[in-house]
Formats: structure tokens, sequence, C-alpha cells
């Protein structure tokens, strides 16, 4: 019971520097997600491509960043950008996410163009439909529908992912939590409090996924 | 109006066409018959194109078809072709699903394509399912809406494969009845079919594929009564 009161504590004085730290790690999720979503594309058309070239940049591309730390990717793009230009830690952080995030999306994405019935294809190339516009207006539509189950999924790992970005500084929710920690002693009761910000996060999340997901059944 | 010249294809090792020579002229309705794995769905694929020929040519409309000179699509926009398994888009209504492609290939006005596909869908009895989804038709309506969305292209052949086999037996007649009546008025048409009725009463010619080869052509009732091939008089002692 006493932990309960020393945690409401700990809410209460550190909820006003929270909140506007949650509006940062909304935000670079925000960020990471639009970008990840723009490179999760391109590279999953690449890699469906009859372009050995392009499928090899992609392949390339997926191995990598699916290879190594997404800590190490930040601390790299963060010191190999700001030697070239001048960037915040906000944003190279958000295009580290960015970048890691394209990786994992394009596999949702090929999976989900792969995964249409090879029938839905041939059905509007005996239509007369170049290959692209049966991508643009018979496969991608459907296979965009199935991929919102596992873009829902990381999206909400890259909401959590986020608080990597912590070691450049950039003043997100686990940020502030690191400071708040260290300058008070109470770290056992900050940590619970800023789990519990990521867990409401989550949760408001999947509660909006599933209304969208609902929407798109009653539609069909 | 479709010509066939010594059509040669082959899956891996597995030669599945060796050597098919077929003419269709102009409204004729030919029928393909054969057990399976005897090439004849093959056969109908590799007329759309969507299988390549390893040898042999294709010739529509007079001119022959070359997949590497010619933009395949032009080609198949006036070969069309109606699938075993309908393979309607389930995220359009059936409205779009016969609008779509006359929009999209042919650059028709939405307003163009919406009185031509209405006027399509009642002839194929599907006037009142223009703005359902086709996961809630039946299928021998899923199959009329595909005749129907073949039909907006204006093709001048039209290949059926299969076209009833996925179908409850209750179903069969209502999709038999709009390609008999496509065939009276004088479309082009080659079915791969196992409904011998359909056959006898629609074809003007029937054809009998086995191991990859034409082994009897002849009219209906000469196919029927009097066939000269041993396999062909097997095979419609089987099925009929």
């Amino acid at each position: 019971m006493e932990l309960l009161e020393t945690v409401w504590d700990v809410f209460l004085r550190t909820y006003p520097g929270f909140l506007e730290a949650t509006l940062i790690t909304l935000k670079i999720t925000a960020v990471a997600l639009v970008l990840g979503t723009i490179l999760g594309l391109l590279f999953a058309l690449m890699k469906i491509s009859r372009s050995k070239l392009l499928q090899t940049i992609a392949n390339l591309y997926i191995t990598v960043i699916r290879g190594t730390p997404l800590i190490v990717q930040i601390m790299f793009l963060y010191f190999g950008i700001t030697s070239l230009i001048v960037l915040s830690g906000f944003w190279a952080g958000a295009i580290a996410l960015g970048i890691h995030n394209g990786a994992y999306i394009a596999e949702i994405f090929r999976g989900a163009i792969q995964g249409i019935d090879k029938g839905q294809r041939e059905a509007s190339s005996s239509l007369g439909m170049t290959r692209s516009q049966s991508m643009r207006r018979i496969v991608f539509p459907q296979a965009l529908k199935r991929s919102i189950p596992p873009l829902g999924n990381q999206f909400i790992i890259t909401l959590k992912d986020s608080s990597l970005v912590y070691i450049i500084s950039v003043p997100e929710l686990f940020s502030m939590a690191n400071i708040e920690a260290a300058q008070s002693f109470q770290s056992l009761e900050t940590y619970l409090v800023v789990g519990v910000y990521y867990l409401v996060l989550v949760m408001i999340f999947t509660y909006l996924l599933k209304l969208y997901e609902n929407k798109l059944n009653v539609d069909k | 109006m479709l010509k066939g010249s010594n059509i040669h294809k082959s899956f891996g090792d597995l030669e599945v066409l060796k050597g098919i020579d077929l003419e269709v002229a102009p409204s004729e309705v030919v029928v393909l018959v054969g057990v399976s794995g005897s090439g004849k769905s093959t056969l109908l694929r590799c007329f759309n194109f969507l299988e390549r020929i390893n040898e042999g040519s294709i010739e529509v409309d007079g001119q022959v078809v070359d997949p590497k000179k010619h933009k395949l699509s032009n080609i198949r926009a006036e070969v069309g072709m109606v699938f075993q398994h309908f393979n309607l888009f389930p995220h359009m209504t059936v409205l779009e699903n016969v609008i779509e492609a006359p929009m999209i290939v042919k650059k028709m006005k939405k307003a163009d394509a919406i009185v031509l596909a209405k006027g399509l869908l009642d002839k194929v009895g599907l006037a009142d399912k223009a703005d359902v989804y086709p996961s809630k038709l039946s299928g021998g309506q899923k199959q009329r809406v595909a005749i129907a969305r073949s039909l907006a292209m204006e093709p001048k052949v039209l290949l059926f494969d299969e076209p009833t086999s996925a179908l409850d037996p209750e179903l069969v007649g209502e999709v038999l009845g709009v390609m008999q009546q496509l065939a009276q008025e004088g479309m082009t048409m080659v079915v791969v079919t196992h409904e011998m009725k359909f056959a006898r009463e629609v074809a003007d010619r029937v054809i009998m594929l086995d191991e990859g080869r034409i082994i009897e052509s002849a009219d209906p009732v000469t196919f029927f009564e009097n066939p000269s091939h041993e396999r062909t008089k097997q095979f419609i002692q089987l099925v009929d």
C-alpha cells in the first residue's frame, strides 16, 4: 500500500513533464510510421519486381536492417548524419526508427501482396489490364486490407521502440523517466509510472485499430 | 478469328501440348473435351497468353501475336476469359467489377461504363445485384457476373475454362443458359467443359484432346454418334 501511495505521488509530481514527453514520443512514432510505411511499400514493390537489381537492393536493405540492433542503427545514423548535416536528435531518431520499420513493413506488404490469389492477377490480365494497372487497382487494395492487422502490430512495436532514442537525448517519455529516476532516487516508482504511460498508449491504439478493422469488415 | 498453329507447351520436362492446330471461325462455338491432364485448359490459357507457348504461333483476328513485340494487354482485351473459380474482384461491387476494365483499359467514361454494365447485368439476369459484393452471391451468380465482366470489354472471342466445374449441380443450368444465349447471338466461343449436353446442343464443333494432341474434331452429331478414335468412344462412354 505504501508503494502505491509513493507511486501516486510520483505520478502527480511528474505528469506535467511526462505528458509533454508523451507528445514527443507520439510525434517521433508518427514520423517513423509514415517514413516506414513509404519505405516499406517502396521496398516491397522492389522485391516483387522483375528487376534483379531492384530485388538485390531490397534484399540488402532488409537483411542489414533486420540483422542489426535498432540501438546501433540509431547511434550510427545520429553520428553519421550529424557529421554531414545539422540534424536534431529528434529527426535523427525519427529517421532511424523509420528506416528500421521500413524493413519490417516491406516484408508485411510483400507477404500480403504475394498472398493474393493469382487468379486475381490472371482475371485482370485477361481483361487487358497491364501489370501495373492490375497491381494498383486489383491486387494492392486487397493486400492493403490484409496488411492492417500485422501493420497494427508493427505500429505498437514502433511506439515502444521509440523509447530507445533516449540514447541520443531526445526528451521523450523514457528519457524523462531516466532523468526523474536519477534525480529523485525513486527508480522503481518512476519506471512503474512510465510503464503505465506506454501501456495506456498501446491500449488506446489497439482499441482504435479494432474500431477501424471492424469498420472495414462492415463495409465488405 | 482465332488460330493456333503447331502449338507446343512444356512445363519443365513435361510436354503438355504436342503440336496443336486449331482454327476457330467467327461465331463458331468450339467445345474442347478430354480427360484431366489432356492439356485442354493449358491450350485455353495459351490462347489468352496466360501461358507462353514454346513453339508454334497464335493468330488473333488475322494477326500473328508475338509476345515480345506486341503489348499482350492489348491482345488480351480482345480475347475474354471466364475462369473455373470466377476470380471476381472481392473488394468491388458487382457493378464495379464490370465497369473496372472498360474504364481502366479503354478509358471509357464512368457514366458510359455504367450504362454498358447495367445492360450486361440485365442480360445475365443480375440487374438487381449491381450494388452487392461478390461474397453475397451464389456460385452461379458469380459466374454470370464474371461473364458480364468479360463481355464489357467487347471481346472478339470468349474463352471458358470449365465455367461450371466449381458449381453446385443445381446452379450449372443458369450459367450454361447464359452461354447458350451468347452462342445464339453469334459470339465466338471456345469452351472447355465436362457438360456433354451443352456440347451436343450448343457446339458447332467438338474437339477431343488426348495427351496433348487433338485426336478427334467433328460436329456434335458425328462426335457423339460416330467417333472415329477408340479413345473418344471410351471417353464418351465414361462421361455420358
